[in-house]
């Protein structure tokens, strides 16, 4: 049997909108809670960190050369998946949180500090549709 | 009341529970300890080149909140604004408060990480009120 790889996981680090937020709170829960075994964080912060070549912490770059990877949009920026695109090329899927948000207007997070348990439930549904693209992947 | 800001930018990332003690440190500081006198300003916008937040960088007081040695909102601010006017790293908050080992979790944060996270918030709203002072000073 043969092992598949890791699928990155890469969320925005912004912290003007709130999908910034929920994009973090579901990639945790998909790589602690939903599919722990098959994917892993990768810091997006380190992907877009200036000089990196001169003070070293190429790992995440290389590990989404040669592994699939997801990125998690918390607005229409798409700032985690040009990030990925510039130093390691294309993610595998992007996950646009803000479609996400509008299919659950019920769903009101409380701030983008605290999420709430409207805000987590939320989050819940983000990772979900990440852990079905996570298995998407993995049937190729 | 003054419409001078200092502008924090931490750097959110989600690998570990450092990130987010900075993270949480920031919205103390904005929501609560420097209300009115400091912006959250979102990073990865910054390293995407958005001229207007950069400008608006160049022009204020920037303090940036880093989680781990690479310290991307440094470097990031470094490269794509030309400045930083003061930098903190919640791993020596950690070193400094060793009776209080923060958790692994990140989403929700552990008790001792909200108290490492308060430790470091009144660090940075001291830097606030001094960097605003450099200002009036500089302003006579």
């Amino acid at each position: 049997m043969s092992v598949k790889p890791k699928i990155g996981i890469i969320a925005c680090s912004g912290e003007n909108e709130i999908g910034g937020t929920l994009s973090r709170a579901a990639a945790r829960i998909v790589v602690e809670k939903l599919r722990p075994d098959n994917t892993v964080i990768l810091c997006q912060p380190l992907f877009m960190a200036g000089g990196l070549e001169r003070h070293g912490g190429q790992e995440e770059r290389d590990f989404a050369k040669t592994h699939p990877t997801i990125t998690i949009e918390g607005c229409q920026e798409e700032c985690a998946k040009i990030a990925v695109s510039n130093y390691s090329g294309p993610p595998a899927a992007t996950i646009h949180v803000q479609e996400i948000m509008e299919k659950y207007p019920e769903l009101q997070p409380e701030s983008k500090r605290e999420l709430g348990v409207a805000g987590m439930k939320l989050a819940k549904k983000i990772a979900e549709k990440i852990a079905q693209k996570v298995d998407e992947l993995y049937n190729i | 009341m003054s419409d001078e800001k200092v502008y924090i930018l931490p750097c959110s990332g989600i690998g570990k529970v450092f990130g987010s003690i900075g993270r949480e440190a920031a919205y103390i500081v904005v929501d609560e300890l420097a209300k009115d006198k400091t912006k959250l300003e979102c990073l990865p916008l910054v390293v995407k080149g958005k001229k207007e937040i950069i400008e608006t960088l160049k022009a204020n007081k920037v303090i940036v909140i880093d989680g781990c040695p690479m310290r991307c909102s440094y470097n990031d601010i470094t490269e794509a604004v030309g400045k930083v006017d003061a930098q903190f790293m919640s791993t020596d908050i950690v070193k400094e408060r060793r009776d209080l080992k923060p958790e692994k979790q990140i989403i929700p944060m552990g008790e001792n990480a909200k108290k490492l996270s308060l430790i470091l918030a009144e660090k940075i709203a001291s830097k606030v009120n001094e960097l605003l002072e450099e200002n009036r000073g500089g302003d006579e």
